[in-house]
């Protein structure tokens, strides 16, 4: 039987009153590969934030049955444009932050925060760009890095926002694969959004679309992309 | 060298390397946090604070550090309104800064050159005790920045992945702004605005335009503000400049250099 890690409980969100996102009753299973799919500016980011505590629910409730209620350890990796490129950091000091949590205040990163770091960017095939500077890499690499500062963190899900904005097919590809990988290797839940549909056609495993209205409808791939679902999400059929 | 033998040379020394340990490294962040422009606009409010205690007759130190924090605590805080850019904010705050400690300064009682030294400061009239104060103050700001450098830089960098980790952002920011504000109004009550202000930017600005990674620029702004401050006192002695504005001097001929230099490398 699957095991809920995430369930979302008439769940509204939105900043200072404003409702960005309504109603919303979902599930995230532990070990799910979850595509969050919908226009530009409808909330997908909102709810990655919601579900990581950075954005409190104005209605409803997150909960996480899993574990006592106590929330997992979630490795975020933000949209890539957001970081500031005039931090002159290397791709392991950018890494080694996924460690950040884990050490106490005031106290610096040890050797072996900093071999966890290097074995995770060996993980996401950037062993030999570890001493490069992050803002030198490409965008696929960028994003490899950040996936990297995630696993750092030794969490029990992934959460991704836009992991392959901006990139060539090839790129997007390569980069989904990794996801791939790392969640059956390791059973990580992977929970990504995007405004692309072909990520999501080719790699996710189930689907939640955010519809015009705020709301959101999620099931299996097949379900959820089929013509009749994706009028309803975003043709007002709803 | 002569220039040691003279006990007040000793102080300015002292003074320029106290100031650029404790100001140098802060200037890493400055930058990189955008910020330059609120040093400046600190620095004219405290100086109007310090021109204000003075015409009320209340300790001029207390209330400019009082009045510099709350300024950055409050800087910090504010973002783009819906109307109006942050940016234009800190530009009045600065010009009216300016004018009310010219304006309070006219209606004082004291000497206006005795004002113009408490307001401005002067490097070459740095008293002891404040020697000692801007000792042990820089000693605390470089070693809150020593150790809590992972939390002043995720905070920084990545606030959401800060938060998502679990690291108080609000706390670190409040404690990021009230180490700068203390070595500010210190800085400034010990050798003026002007070269305050300079050594919170240029070090850093010079640094980031070199350094290929965080802990080099550290240590480059370190650096260049010791050498900077180091020559200015010395050059000024040897060809009777003021001493402040020849450290500035230096300070921006070693971004300029750094900066070219930083261009060059691509």
């Amino acid at each position: 039987m699957a095991i809920n890690l995430v369930r979302g409980r008439d769940l509204t969100l939105g900043y200072r009153g404003r409702v960005v996102l309504d109603k919303l009753d979902f599930t995230i299973e532990r070990g799910d590969f979850l595509g969050v799919m919908g226009p530009n500016g409808s909330g997908k980011t909102t709810l990655i934030k919601a579900i990581l505590g950075l954005v409190p629910p104005l209605r409803g409730a997150i909960e996480f049955p899993g574990i006592n209620g106590e929330p997992p350890r979630f490795g975020y990796v933000p949209q890539r444009e957001r970081l500031d490129p005039h931090f002159p950091l290397s791709s392991l000091e950018v890494a080694v932050m996924g460690r950040y949590g884990l050490i106490p205040a005031m106290r610096a990163a040890s050797v072996r925060d900093f071999e966890m770091a290097r074995s995770c960017l060996e993980r996401v095939r950037m062993a030999d760009r570890v001493d490069v500077p992050y803002r030198q890499l490409s965008g696929g690499q960028q994003q490899r890095v950040l996936i990297a500062r995630a696993l750092a963190g030794e969490p029990e899900a992934l959460l991704l926002d836009e992991p392959t904005n901006g990139m060539d097919v090839q790129a997007e590809r390569a980069i989904m694969e990794l996801l791939l990988d790392l969640q059956r290797e390791q059973s990580t839940t992977i929970v990504f959004v995007t405004h692309l549909q072909s990520a999501i056609e080719h790699f996710a495993r189930r689907v939640a679309l955010i519809t015009h209205r705020g709301g959101m409808l999620i099931g299996d791939k097949q379900t959820m992309l089929s013509p009749g679902m994706l009028a309803r999400a975003y043709a007002g059929g709803e | 060298m002569d220039l040691l033998a003279i006990p007040f040379m000793r102080h300015v020394l002292f003074a320029g390397v106290l100031v650029a340990l404790g100001l140098a490294p802060l200037s890493v962040y400055v930058v990189l946090r955008r910020i330059v422009f609120v040093g400046a606009a600190v620095a004219e409010i405290s100086s109007a604070g310090v021109a204000l205690a003075v015409l009320l007759q209340y300790e001029p130190f207390a209330v400019a550090l009082v009045l510099t924090v709350l300024t950055f605590l409050v800087l910090s805080r504010v973002a783009d309104s819906p109307r109006l850019p942050l940016e234009a904010l800190i530009g009045m705050l600065y010009a009216g800064g300016s004018a009310a400690a010219v304006l309070l300064i006219v209606k004082a009682p004291r000497g206006e050159a005795d004002i113009v030294n408490v307001l401005f400061g002067n490097i070459l009239t740095v008293p002891v005790p404040l020697l000692w104060t801007m000792l042990v103050a820089f000693a605390l700001v470089i070693a809150i920045q020593y150790f809590a450098y992972k939390e002043f830089l995720i905070v920084a960098y990545d606030p959401d992945m800060a938060r998502a980790l679990g690291i108080r952002v609000d706390v670190w920011n409040t404690i990021f702004y009230v180490t700068a504000g203390v070595a500010v109004a210190i800085a400034i009550r010990g050798v003026g605005a002007l070269l305050t202000f300079t050594m919170l930017v240029a070090p850093g600005a010079a640094a980031l335009s070199v350094a290929g990674s965080l802990s080099v620029a550290f240590v480059v702004a370190t650096s260049l503000g010791l050498t900077c401050s180091l020559l200015g006192i010395f050059a000024s002695y040897w060809f009777d400049f003021p001493t402040g504005p020849t450290i500035v001097a230096f300070l921006a001929l070693g971004f300029a250099a750094s900066y070219g230099w930083g261009r060059l490398k691509g």
